[in-house]
């Protein structure tokens, strides 16, 4: 037994004496989140002018920009039928360089799926494997890390997506599981090499505009409580902005509860909210067409709702048309899945970009018989590996 | 082998009986108590008749059909492009070598990924023809299989193609008769299921 039960045990003893006044400071501000709702509901100018005073002492802010008259406004799903448009998505899955092996190499998996909604065929499939070997596990002088590889997948996600999309019918929709902003740890957004993919993306993306391609980027379950901060934002006083950093008198409420509340939510079931834009550190690249800007979509139905946050460039949320377009789309795509609603496509581009274990390890097997037969130098899986796996070799 | 229409490949096997995976679309093709072959050289193949056939669900399919309107597109997504094989099993119940049928366990099973072909008229006839003594494989099974219901299906296909359809009947049924005469229990379950084809 590897766990301290007892440790654990005594743990959740502690939770759970603590889980009454818990849910009373949650209930608490709760309701004063209501009631901030309520206060500010119409005043976005000033919202957005306290946001800009904001990010004069603090422009890492993450947050919501209020744009609609609004806060709490909301649109019905679209009653007529979508037109003839086309679905694209794309997810992918790699291999890190693992030094316990016995052969280095890394990979780029990538499943893209294309449909055509209403035309009673069968989807297209494709996919793209990425094998990276020698010299191209390193960039910059440095051996690929995981958030590298996960950003070279993430732009070859984007980059496939953009060359099926540009192939397909159109109007088309292309979508990505996750936000549509380019993900990059902190550290690694002073190198050159993110440096150059994200131009790359930003590249990408403004070339979807003139190729009537709707790029969006589907988060289920969103943590980011973009709302809920603009709100804690609005309550501090001027002379307070500068702590902003580490003001959160609403922690713990969530925009999934403001816009998804059991009994009664602010969305009802295929409702999407006001269009907001979207304030983070990156938004000094994300500009004018390819801004980035979000809803949030209520894809789940009267009694469970289940509101996901949707990402979108500037373009797509300035055109009613093509918000519309997206947004029957997506409820008919969660439709699809029945009690659990997620974008069937989205679901089955992950199920074809997956790497398994017995994959990576199949792989392996190859490039090492490859290499013996060439006479190459080969190593062997380090003792940890083979101890951890409990099998020798 | 240009003609005949292949129904699946090999996903595993045994001396007694091995198990073919087909895509949803060349379902209409096999049917339960069908003879099939397995070419297993230029001069050598295995025969055997498909005793059951799986669908597979996984949790998208679990999940899929607690929606209420599936589009066609995504029915057709599930039964062609995915990876979740409609599954058949098949009793060995002979092979044939250089021509001449024996009905005798293969001297070896067949491969992962050999092909699985429908066996035309001509070819169920050539080997159903000799002194039906593969019945016993399929007897064998009856504690594991429908062989009431596997026999009535097989020998219904069968007579189908003999010249003499009443004929080969009566020959299939004195012959299980004969098998089955110390296993009461199990006779009359198999003459029940054949009354159904057997007018």
């Amino acid at each position: 037994m590897s766990v301290n039960y007892q440790q654990v045990y005594s743990k959740i003893r502690e939770i759970r004496s603590q889980a009454q006044a818990h849910q009373e400071t949650l209930r608490q501000r709760r309701e004063e989140a209501r009631r901030l709702l309520e206060t500010f509901d119409h005043k976005t100018d000033w919202l957005r002018e306290r946001l800009e005073e904001t990010l004069k002492v603090y422009p890492d802010l993450r947050c919501a920009i209020p744009l609609e008259h609004s806060l709490t406004a909301r649109h019905p799903l679209p009653q007529t039928p979508p037109p003839e448009h086309t679905l694209l998505a794309a997810d992918g899955s790699q291999i890190a360089p693992d030094r316990h092996a016995a052969v280095l190499f890394a990979m780029i998996n990538i499943g893209l799926i294309r449909l055509q909604p209403g035309s009673g065929q069968a989807p297209f499939i494709f996919t793209e494997s990425q094998l990276l070997f020698d010299e191209e596990l390193y960039e910059d002088g440095d051996l690929l890390s995981d958030g590298m590889l996960a950003m070279r997948r993430d732009l070859r996600e984007r980059a496939l997506l953009v060359e099926h999309a540009q192939k397909s019918p159109r109007p088309a929709i292309a979508l990505t599981d996750g936000p549509l902003e380019l993900w990059g740890l902190k550290e690694a957004e002073s190198t050159d090499s993110y440096r150059r993919a994200l131009e790359e993306y930003l590249r990408l993306l403004r070339s979807l505009r003139g190729e009537n391609v709707i790029p969006a980027g589907y988060v289920d379950k969103p943590m980011a409580n973009l709302v809920m901060r603009l709100l804690e934002i609005a309550t501090l006083p001027t002379e307070k902005l500068k702590d902003a950093k580490s003001s959160y008198p609403l922690r713990g409420v969530t925009d999934r509860w403001l816009f998804g509340e059991r009994g009664r939510p602010l969305l009802r079931a295929g409702e999407r909210s006001a269009v907001f834009g979207l304030q983070s550190r990156s938004r000094q690249f994300y500009r004018e067409e390819i801004a980035l800007h979000f809803f949030y979509l209520n894809v789940g139905d009267d009694e469970h709702p289940w509101p996901v946050r949707v990402e979108i460039p500037a373009w797509v949320a300035e055109d009613p048309t093509l918000l519309n377009l997206l947004h029957a789309a997506l409820v008919d795509q969660c439709r699809q899945m029945g009690t659990r609603p997620f974008p069937y496509l989205l679901h089955r581009a992950h199920e074809i970009a997956l790497v398994s274990y017995e994959d990576k390890r199949q792989i392996e097997n190859w490039l090492t018989i490859e290499q013996r037969s060439m006479g190459w130098e080969t190593d062997e899986d380090s003792a940890k590996r083979v101890s951890k796996e409990g099998s020798y070799r | 082998m240009g003609s005949a229409i292949e129904v699946g490949r090999l996903l595993r096997a045994s001396s007694r009986e091995f198990v073919a995976g087909c895509r949803v679309s060349q379902l209409n093709a096999p049917a339960f108590g069908a003879l099939v072959s397995v070419p297993l050289r230029a001069d050598e193949q295995l025969y055997g008749l498909i005793y059951d056939i799986q669908i597979a669900d996984d949790g998208l399919v679990r999940q899929l059909v607690t929606s209420e309107n599936v589009s066609d597109e995504v029915i057709r997504d599930n039964r062609e492009r995915r990876i979740v094989p409609v599954e058949m099993s098949v009793l060995a119940v002979g092979y044939a070598q250089n021509g001449q049928i024996r009905y005798l366990l293969p001297p070896r099973p067949p491969l992962s990924l050999d092909a699985i072909y429908l066996c035309d008229p001509d070819e169920v006839r050539r080997f159903t023809s000799g002194n039906l003594g593969y019945f016993r494989h399929i007897l064998r099974a009856h504690d594991t299989l429908p062989v009431g219901e596997l026999l009535a299906s097989h020998l219904h296909q069968a007579a189908g193609t003999q010249a003499d359809p009443q004929a080969w009947l009566q020959r299939a049924v004195q012959e299980i008769i004969t098998l089955l005469r110390d296993d009461y229990a199990t006779l009359m379950e198999v003459l029940s299921a054949l009354r159904e084809v057997i007018a």
